[in-house]
Parts: C-alpha cells; structure tokens; sequence
C-alpha cells in the first residue's frame, strides 16, 4: 500500500511492550464507537444516547443484564469450543451444528430417561448427552483430519447445514419423536420437567432469562484454564500448536492430539445446546437456529484471543451487545437492526484489527524510487 | 587431479569465455548478528556455468539474492555488461535480464503452469491470451528440454516439475542469467541429470547460469568454474578440468583442520548402541543401504559427509522417528526400530536434532517448559523442578537470556543450544546414548567452546556418542572413530590416532582407494 509517497511497513514484533496489551483494545473499542456513532448521526440517531440507551439495555438495567447473561451462557461454551480447537492450529467452524446436536442429544434423554430420575440427576445427564451429541458430530470431521489430513474448515461447515436441515425436519418435516405430539401446531417434544431448571431470581421475585448453567459455564471455562495450564495433555497440546515437528521429535501421537482436541471442541458446543434445553426451550427448538450462537462463539474465541477465562468476558460483552441492540429497536426512537448489527461488527473488526497493531510494529517509509 | 589451481577470486578478471556477463564487487550484505557476505567477489562470463559453493550459513543465497535485485548490500556494487547497475527489486534484476530460482519455490498452487508463467509479468493484458501463453510455455519447454504440459495445475506437480515451473518462468521473462539456489536439494539423481542438460542448453544459446549447492560431489561435472564461500567471504576458485574434491572440500570446511583434539581419556565400555544392517527407503528411493555401527559407552563416533548423503535419515532411523525396511537398531541392549520415538527414549536414548528451534526445542514455550519434553511426564507437569533445572543450567551453562520463563526463540543459537543439549544430556533420566547431530552449526566461537566440552564431559560420564555432523574439522576434534556417510552408505571407517583427513575428505567426496 503506498500513501502519498509513503509506504507502510509492518514489521512483527520481537517483543510486544505491556502496553500495547492495554493500549490496544480500548483505542479498538473507542475507534469503533466513533465509527459506529457516525453511522448512528448519519441515519438521524443521536450517537451519545443511541450508546448510553445501549449500554442501559445490554448491561446496566436488571433485565438487560439478566438477558445478556442468559445469552451469554450457552455463547460461553460455543466460545470454549472455538478457542479449544483454534488453540491447537484446528479451525473447526462447526460449533453451530455440534451446538444442534447437543440440543437433540439432551432433549432426547430428557424426554426419555429424565421422568424416571430427580433433577439432580437429571439435569446432568441432559448436559452430559448433549456433549456426547456435540463431539459425535464432529467424530468423523476428526477422524479425517487426524488420519488423511482433510481440512477440517470444509468437513465442520457442510456438517453445520446438516445438523441445521435435521432440526427443521424433527420439527417441521415429520411427525416423529422430537415432535409435539399433543399439537398440530410444528413444536417440540417438551422435556420431563426433572430436566429443567428454574431462571435464576437474583434474590427478587422477578423471572429472568439467566439460568444456573451460566454457573456451569463458567466453571468450564475455569477447569479448562486451569487444566491446560498444568496438565500434560494441556502440554502436549501446546508444543504441537507451537511446533508440529517438535510434537514429533518428542514421540507424542498427533493423530490422537488432534482427533481429541477435535472432539473435546465439540462436546463442549453440544453442551451449549443442552443447555438451552434445561434452560430456556424444554425441547427442539428451531428459534436456536436464529441466533447463530455457534457462529459467534468463533468471534468470541477470537476476541478471546483463544483465552478460556477471557472467552468468558468476551461472551457476556458480545451478549451485551446482542441483548442491547436488539431492545433498540423496540425502544421510542427505534434504531434498525442493521445499526446495532454494524456497531457490533465495527467493535469486532476494530479488536480483531488491533491485534495487527499489537503484533506488529506499523511505521510508514518513505518509497525509494527506483534507480536503474 | 594431483594439479590444482586455487585462484584468489580478486585475480580473476574474466571468466571463461572472455566477455563478463554479471559481477559483483566488494559486496557486504549485513543481517543482525553476521556479515552474510564480507566484500565478495564474483563474476560470471557469457555462456559460462559458475558454481558458488560452500556449507549452509556460508551466504550463496545471500551473494545470489543480492545479485537478482532482491536484497540490496550495504557496499559494493552490481556490475552487468560492464556497467554498474542498481537493483531496488527483483523486477529490476528481471529488466536486465537477471532471474533467480529459489531454494524455496515462489509459485501459486492452484494455478495452472502456464498460469503461473505469466504471473507478475508486466505486459500483461486484462484477459489472458491463453492459446499463446501455452504455445509459447511450450516452445521454452521443447527448446530447453523442460518436459511440462502448460495446463498442469501446480499444486499436484512433483518437486523436480514445479523447478522446471520455475525455470520456465524466468525463460518466459527473457532471463540471460538464471541463479539457481540449491536446485538439486530436492531432486532425484536422473532429475539432476536432466537438470544438468538443461543448464547445457541454456549456455549453448549465450545464457549464463549461477549455479548454488552444498554438494561437493555433484558441481564437478556441471561447472566452468568454481567459487568456494565460508563464513561470507570467498574461500577461493577454481577452473574447470582444475578442480580437485579434496582442496574444494577444504576450501569448504575450512583452511586448516585441527587435529589437537579431545580423545577418551578412559577406556571405553560395553556397546551401547548397535545398529546393524539397516536399510531405508523413502519414495522408492534407497537413503540408507546396509548400515552398520556400533558405539561403545565412553567413546564418541563420527560421522562425517557432505549435508544431503543420509545424515539425517541415520539420526532419524536411530532415535525412532522413522522405522526401516530393514535391520535392527539396539539401545542398551533393547532393540528399538519401528517402536517410535517414546520406544527409542524409555530404552535410554537422547537426540539433539540438526534443527534446534523447530524440531529440537518448541519455540514459543519457555526454557523451562522445553526442560519437560522428553522427560516422562506424569498427568501434571512438573513444572516446579523444571524452573529449578531451568535456573541451574542457566548459571551453570552461563546461557544468555532474562530468565527461566524467556521463549526459546528469543535465544541466540548457541543459548539454545546449550539448554537443549543440557536437556539432553543432564535432564534426561538415564539415557545412556546421545545422537547429536550438527550441534555447533551456525554457532559462534565461544559456543563452539562450550558445546564441545559438553560432549566431552558427557563422553567422560561413560555415554556412547554417535556425533552426525557436516563440520569435518569437529568430527575429527571429537571423534575416537570416523565413519563416512556417503549416499547413503559408511563408506570408511577409521580409529582415532590413525585418522587421515585426506581420507576422509576423499570419502566425502565419494572417492575410496
Ligand atoms: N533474511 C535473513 N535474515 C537474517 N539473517 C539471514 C537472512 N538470510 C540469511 N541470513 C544469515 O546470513 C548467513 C548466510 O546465509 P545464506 O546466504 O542463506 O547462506 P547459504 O545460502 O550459503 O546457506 C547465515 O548466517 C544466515 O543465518
Ligand atoms: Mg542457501
């Protein structure tokens, strides 16, 4: 690129000065809210109380920060699947689908096993089947990339429209199991009510939309730092991502690295779908499609910078944004949809961005003209 | 070959056949932490093929890359035809009819041959006037002897195919001179035969040709001259029908070897490690035949050679990495071929492999974390007696860097190094056998020093050594025995006192009396 005689120069860094670990994402997130306010004045929408309304309804007021939690908690697991597998140089895409399966798998013991058992049991069990669900779908994705070395990137995302185009038959396209039988109207099959639990109150008497699974989440999100940071697998796992020759040289079986780690990621997108079918849906529920909380777990993870306990902050700012945005538009001065999609692209884009300006040094040189 | 001619390089005027087609004077290219090249000379005539050789690090990629207009050197000077010309960027170097072929290939997988050909040219037209692209790609590869169909998609071409993809991209831009860096590192025998008729070809129409290699044994035949490089200056040069192996092997490896050398200073024990008749291939093509050694406990072997004649698939066989068609490998007394890498190292084997940052150490990890990776791990890393570890050999080793919990790559060679060969050496539960391979390479002086006492310390704590390494001069510092690997075969064998460096050379270079 060569601006006005200048060219930039990206050079990586040899070592990245602590400030530029703080500098750089809130210069990220106050570039985007500038970029987000100007699109904001320029459709007629005061940006100063465009943001603070968003603030208010994504995480300030009771239930705009009930809500974004709740959102949040499956979005947190989908997020540790993501940066799981991103970890280890894998880049799964199928968090969606795995996260379809985890709510067929957990809905399928619910309606099946749950009645007979009290919801201390129950309720695990519903968590536990969605993760087996989650890493089945991404069984054969993993056994390709561990044993041929197919790309996982294309075998995850057609996996997506699969698990996608079974959900909408369960529901819409037959009349089996997964459907309510007790309607003509296309709705799941509720789950025995031992495998649900009740939204959390926050010690009032209102009823939120945040789950005790946001608990679980989060201690996921904790084992999972505290495991790959002491664990040898947790070892074995990051000389691989650093050095796959290094792997080798050491003995370890980057067959079984991969093809675990693959699986790992997607039982616990699957788990994220189980938790929706304790939490908010009791059953199949196709409104899980319209949120593509698979999809954002991969923005999570990357916000994240691939770190599980930070995966967690970067889901609940991303639920926040989702949660905030969407109250907009019901608000007095309604603010399309599209706006509240474009601030939280520009807030994505301007983090991700920024890692650019972290890793690497950017100066601009002056082009020497060619001499010949 | 008794009679050989070392001409000092500034003593050439004009090459072989008169007219000088490329120079280079005086030229001094700097990296961080070398002088990759220190006031080379060099020419090149019309028509002439002059072969710059000399072992990896010496800076004939350096030296070429500064002569095609991709690096630009801090003094002296490019001449072409007589003239000084300045070369800001490859494409310079195109439009005076310069073209290099990297060691690593600059091509598009997905595109087609012919596609790939007309990459980065300037007269370009929006659309592509394929027919003739193809007719013409054609026309280079019949005239050349470059066997290539011009639809072929790259990325399914083999090695030897994606050079003449190469090759033929230059022709296509109209290079006179072609640099070719290292072209035969990843061929077969006949494809560098073939290569070789094409380099012929190309002279026999007025073309001239820079050819690059580390191999000794091969530039005999395709060279009119010969430039030796070491260190980044130039060792000396010779003319064709005047080069003896023997003088360029030492013009290679260095003037003067010394022979003071650190020898057992007890007698040795019983054999540690054996390695009997084994035989292996890769792609059809045989690296090992027949090999047989034995190192005793005490004693350090040898292996010498010229890089490319089986070195690393030797090392590889032993410590597990590859399992052999044929023969046994025995570690203390268990036999270890085809049980991995982990079977290899329970039996009380330690490897220092030739590439200490990507393959020997994980890069990223810290010194400490890098102290646990052949150690048996429990499901918790130990990582507490690691930093201890980690601290002791940093004093004791003086290793150069912040702490324990500094990146590996953060370290100069010779620090990383040294905390590999401690990891090796010391950490390693009761390995008794230690295969190192090149373990001084691109090392400066000091840690030359350093390296070289650790091996001899380890020697006198009673381990058997089996030192693979390039750098006759160490081999024959250290070594109580010297085998000689040579296409894939030991070739010579010879024990401590009556070594002879000329022998050995002569083996390298694939000559047995
Ligand atoms: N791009 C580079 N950056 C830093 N150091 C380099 C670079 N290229 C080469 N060197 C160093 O310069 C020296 C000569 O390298 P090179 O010309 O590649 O040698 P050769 O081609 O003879 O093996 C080596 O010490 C090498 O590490
Ligand atoms: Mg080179």
């Amino acid at each position: 690129m060569i601006l006005l005689g200048r060219r930039v120069q990206v050079e990586q860094r040899m070592a990245v000065p602590k400030s530029a670990v703080v500098i750089v994402p809130v210069v990220s997130v106050v570039f985007a809210l500038v970029v987000g306010g100007v699109f904001l004045a320029l459709t007629g929408h005061p940006p100063i109380r465009t943001y603070l309304d968003l603030l208010d309804n994504g995480y300030t007021s009771f239930y705009g920060i009930t809500d974004t939690l709740g959102l949040a908690t499956p979005l947190i697991c989908t997020g540790l699947a993501a940066a799981f597998a991103f970890r280890m140089n894998l880049y799964s895409i199928g968090q969606e689908g795995q996260m379809y399966l985890g709510m067929i798998g957990g809905t399928w013991v619910g309606i099946v096993l749950a009645d007979s058992l009290p919801p201390l049991i129950a309720v695990p069990s519903v968590l536990v089947f969605g993760a087996i669900a989650g890493a089945a779908w991404i069984a054969v994705p993993a056994f390709l990339r561990a044993r041929l070395g197919t790309s996982e990137i294309v075998s995850t995302l057609l996996l997506n429209y699969v698990a996608l185009n079974l959900v909408n038959y369960f529901i819409f396209g037959s009349t089996g199991f997964f459907r309510d039988p007790t309607t003509s109207f296309p709705q799941g099959r509720a789950v025995a009510e031992s495998a649900r639990l009740s939204p959390m109150a926050f010690f009032t008497d209102k009823v939120t939309n945040a789950y005790p699974t946001l608990f679980v989440a989060i201690l996921l999100a904790v084992f999972l730092f505290w495991f790959m940071r002491v664990s040898n697998y947790g070892y074995e796992t990051a000389v691989y991502a650093d050095s796959p020759n290094t792997a080798r040289y050491a003995g370890m079986n980057s067959a079984w690295l991969q093809s675990s780690v693959l699986l790992v990621s997607g039982a616990l997108a699957g788990v994220g779908g189980a938790m929706y079918v304790v939490g908010p849906a009791g059953k199949v529920d196709p409104g899980l499609l319209q949120v593509g909380l698979g999809y954002a777990g991969i923005v999570v993870a990357a916000l994240a910078r691939y770190n599980f306990l930070a995966v967690v902050l970067a889901a609940v700012l991303f639920a926040g944004l989702r949660t905030g945005g969407n109250a907009l538009q019901v608000s007095n001065d309604p603010v399309p949809i599209a706006i509240a999609v474009v601030l939280q692209g520009a807030v994505l884009l301007f983090a991700l961005g920024g890692e650019l300006f972290r890793r690497n040094k950017v100066t601009l040189v002056r082009v020497q003209r060619a001499t010949t | 070959m008794a009679n050989l001619a070392i001409v000092t390089s500034a003593s050439i005027q004009h090459g072989a056949g008169g007219v000088l087609a490329l120079a280079a004077r005086a030229v001094t290219k700097r990296f961080p932490g070398v002088i990759a090249n220190d006031q080379v000379n060099f020419d090149l005539a019309r028509g002439e093929v002059h072969t710059l050789l000399g072992e990896n690090g010496a800076g004939k990629s350096t030296l070429a890359s500064v002569l095609c207009g991709l690096y630009r050197p801090e003094a002296g000077q490019v001449v072409r035809d007589g003239k000084e010309v300045r070369l800001n960027s490859p494409r310079d170097g195109l439009a005076h009819g310069i073209a290099m072929v990297h060691q690593h290939f600059r091509l598009v997988d997905r595109f087609t041959v012919a596609e790939n050909v007309v990459l980065g040219h300037k007269s370009l037209s929006f659309v592509l006037a394929t027919a003739e692209i193809e007719a013409k790609v054609a026309a280079i590869t019949e005239e050349f002897g470059l066997p290539l169909d011009p639809r072929a998609v790259v990325g399914e071409l083999s090695a030897g195919e994606r050079q003449r993809v190469e090759i033929v991209k230059a022709l296509y831009q109209g290079a006179e001179i072609l640099l070719l860096d290292e072209p035969t590192a990843l061929l077969a025998p006949p494809e560098v035969e073939k290569l070789f008729l094409t380099v012929r070809a190309m002279t026999h129409v007025g073309k001239s040709v820079v050819f690059v290699s580390h191999k000794l044994g091969e530039v005999v035949d395709i060279s009119d001259r010969i430039t030796v490089m070491r260190g980044g200056k130039v060792t000396g040069s010779v003319r064709r029908g005047e080069a003896d192996v023997r003088r360029l092997a030492e013009l290679m490896v260095g003037r003067e070897i010394n022979i003071v050398s650190r020898r057992a200073k007890s007698p040795v024990g019983e054999v540690l490690l054996s390695v009997s008749q084994v035989h292996l291939e890769r792609d059809g093509a045989a690296m090992l035949t027949d090999i047989n050694l034995e190192v005793r406990g005490g004693e350090i072997v040898g292996v010498a050679g010229v890089a490319g004649n089986g070195q690393r698939d030797l090392a590889e066989v032993i410590a597990g990495l590859c399992a052999p068609q044929q023969g046994n490998v025995t570690v203390c007394g268990t036999p270890t071929a085809g049980r991995g890498a982990g079977g290899a190292r329970r039996a009380g084997l330690a490897y220092v492999p030739e590439d200490r940052l990507g393959t020997g150490l994980a890069p990223s990890m810290s010194i400490r974390d890098n102290l646990v990776l052949t150690r048996v791990r429990d499901f918790l890393v130990d990582r507490k007696s690691a930093l201890l570890e980690a601290e002791t050999f940093i004093k004791q080793l003086e290793i150069k860097t912040p702490g324990p919990l500094t990146p590996t790559r953060k370290l100069s060679g010779g620090n990383a190094q040294k905390v590999l060969l401690a990891r090796e050496i010391f950490a390693v539960s009761g390995a008794r056998v230690l295969v190192v391979c090149s373990p001084t390479r691109g090392l400066d002086v000091g840690a030359v020093e350093t390296v070289h006492a650790l091996l001899d310390e380890a020697r006198d704590a009673g381990k058997a050594i089996l030192l693979v390494s390039e750098d006759l001069d160490e081999v024959m510092t250290l070594a109580d025995r010297v085998l000689v690997l040579y296409r894939g075969r030991i070739t010579l064998e010879q024990t401590g006192l009556d070594t002879n460096v000329d022998r050995v050379g002569q083996a390298m270079a694939g000559i047995t009396t």
